[in-house]
């Protein structure tokens, strides 16, 4: 026997071996059965050093417990058979989580989406009859049976004006760098609110008022 | 020096399937393990019985392992687990043990008696002592300190530099000579079973 080797196998059994040697050693150790079997008396030798009472040296615990682990599979088997197990399921699992989510978003964006066509102000509800925006006026809830009604929201004092040519000029201006899907878009947002805006209030209508 | 690095590379090929790997890992701690399930089981039978459950136990549960603490101390807490377990079905069964449990001395010769084990196993055992203690006050000086400080208090290689004033690889190769005498003498009992450890003087 190569006495680096013992010598290696003598530290190892104290923990005062190198990681990397370890390794090394580790793969011998498992495969040799001369080297296992002096690994098997170092423990002897500190056992009976110690006087371990009442516990046998030559007890057969460790063919015993041999004899066992033969019978079972090998880890690395039963583990990557555990893993396999498992895995026809995961993929079809997460796509039918997606197409879940993908089904909810779509349903909840259409209910969310105010109709083509018709004015924002139709699609504004209060919702309780408690329910108190700051400056305006209170519904009580006794009279529930009077007509809905809608709260207009008292307005800033100050009111940030544009003037609808200096809008327009932006507008055209910024398209000239925004994607044709976003300028088609801010465009025709832009053309509908100031037709939608002219038709829909009076410039003179009081604030605050209950409608 | 990393602690725990030699079970730790032992246990990382048992996880990818080396099960001789296993076998190194419980040839090292079965004296440990037995002794410490006897604080539970006096019987050394039963405690082998026990030590061979947690060892079976440890080995399937293996993979759950991340080394997170140190393998003998995960070891060791599945071999408690498993002694109290013991106990505790062992309590419930109608056989009980008519053993005077204040009295250590007969306590454990009954435990030796029921032992499975035939009375040549315990001469064998104690043998195998008398030649490792002969071997032992057989040593150098500086040998003996260096093993007896390692197996006996557990220090480390650093510690026991420290104590004996020379270097780490001083003591690593003193530990290592102690150990190979020992061994060549115990290797001759374990062969020729039985007396040799007379012959041998």
């Amino acid at each position: 026997m190569n006495e680096e080797l013992d010598s290696q196998l003598s530290a190892m059994f104290d923990d005062e071996l190198a990681p990397g040697e370890c390794e090394l050693l580790a793969r011998r150790l498992s495969r040799d059965e001369q080297l296992k079997a002096r690994w098997g008396r170092y423990a002897v030798i500190g056992a009976a050093i110690r006087s371990e009472r009442g516990v046998r040296l030559n007890a057969p615990l460790a063919g015993r417990v041999s004899a066992v682990i033969l019978d079972e599979p090998a880890l690395a088997t039963a583990h990557t058979a555990r893993r396999s197990g498992v895995r026809w399921w995961q993929p079809v699992a997460a796509a039918a989580g997606a197409v879940g989510v993908a089904l909810v978003s779509v349903l909840w964006l259409r209910a969310q989406a105010p109709l083509a066509g018709a004015p924002l102000s139709a699609h504004l509800t209060v919702p309780s009859a408690t329910a108190t925006v700051p400056g305006a006026a209170v519904v009580p809830a006794a009279a529930a049976g009077a007509p809905d009604s809608y709260v207009v929201p008292r307005a800033p004092a100050v009111r940030v004006v544009v003037p609808s040519t200096e809008l327009a000029n932006y507008v055209v201006a910024h398209s000239v760098f925004s994607s044709p899907v976003t300028r088609r878009n801010l465009l025709s947002a832009f053309m509908s609110s100031e037709s939608g805006a002219a038709a829909e209030q009076p410039p003179d209508e009081p604030e605050g008022n209950v409608q | 020096m990393s602690a725990d690095a030699s079970d730790l590379s032992l246990v990382r090929r048992v996880q990818r399937g080396d099960k001789g790997a296993f076998d190194a890992l419980v040839l090292k701690y079965q004296h440990k393990l037995v002794k410490l399930v006897m604080r539970y089981v006096r019987n050394p039978a039963e405690a082998e019985d026990i030590a061979q459950e947690a060892f079976i136990k440890a080995y399937r549960a293996l993979p759950q392992f991340r080394g997170d603490s140190a393998f003998y101390t995960w070891l060791y807490r599945i071999a408690i687990n498993t002694a109290k377990n013991a106990v505790v079905s062992r309590d419930r069964s109608p056989i009980e043990y008519d053993l005077d449990r204040n009295n250590e001395e007969s306590y454990d010769m009954q435990g030796r008696l029921k032992d499975s084990e035939t009375p040549e196993g315990l001469v064998l055992t104690d043998e195998i002592r008398s030649t490792v203690n002969a071997a032992i006050d057989a040593l150098p000086e500086d040998l003996r300190t260096a093993i007896v400080l390692r197996e006996l208090e557990g220090l480390s290689y650093e510690e026991i530099a420290a104590a004996m004033a020379c270097p780490v690889g001083t003591v690593r190769s003193r530990i290592f000579r102690a150990r190979e005498a020992i061994d060549r003498r115990l290797r001759e009992v374990f062969e020729g079973g039985l007396g040799r450890a007379e012959e041998l003087g």
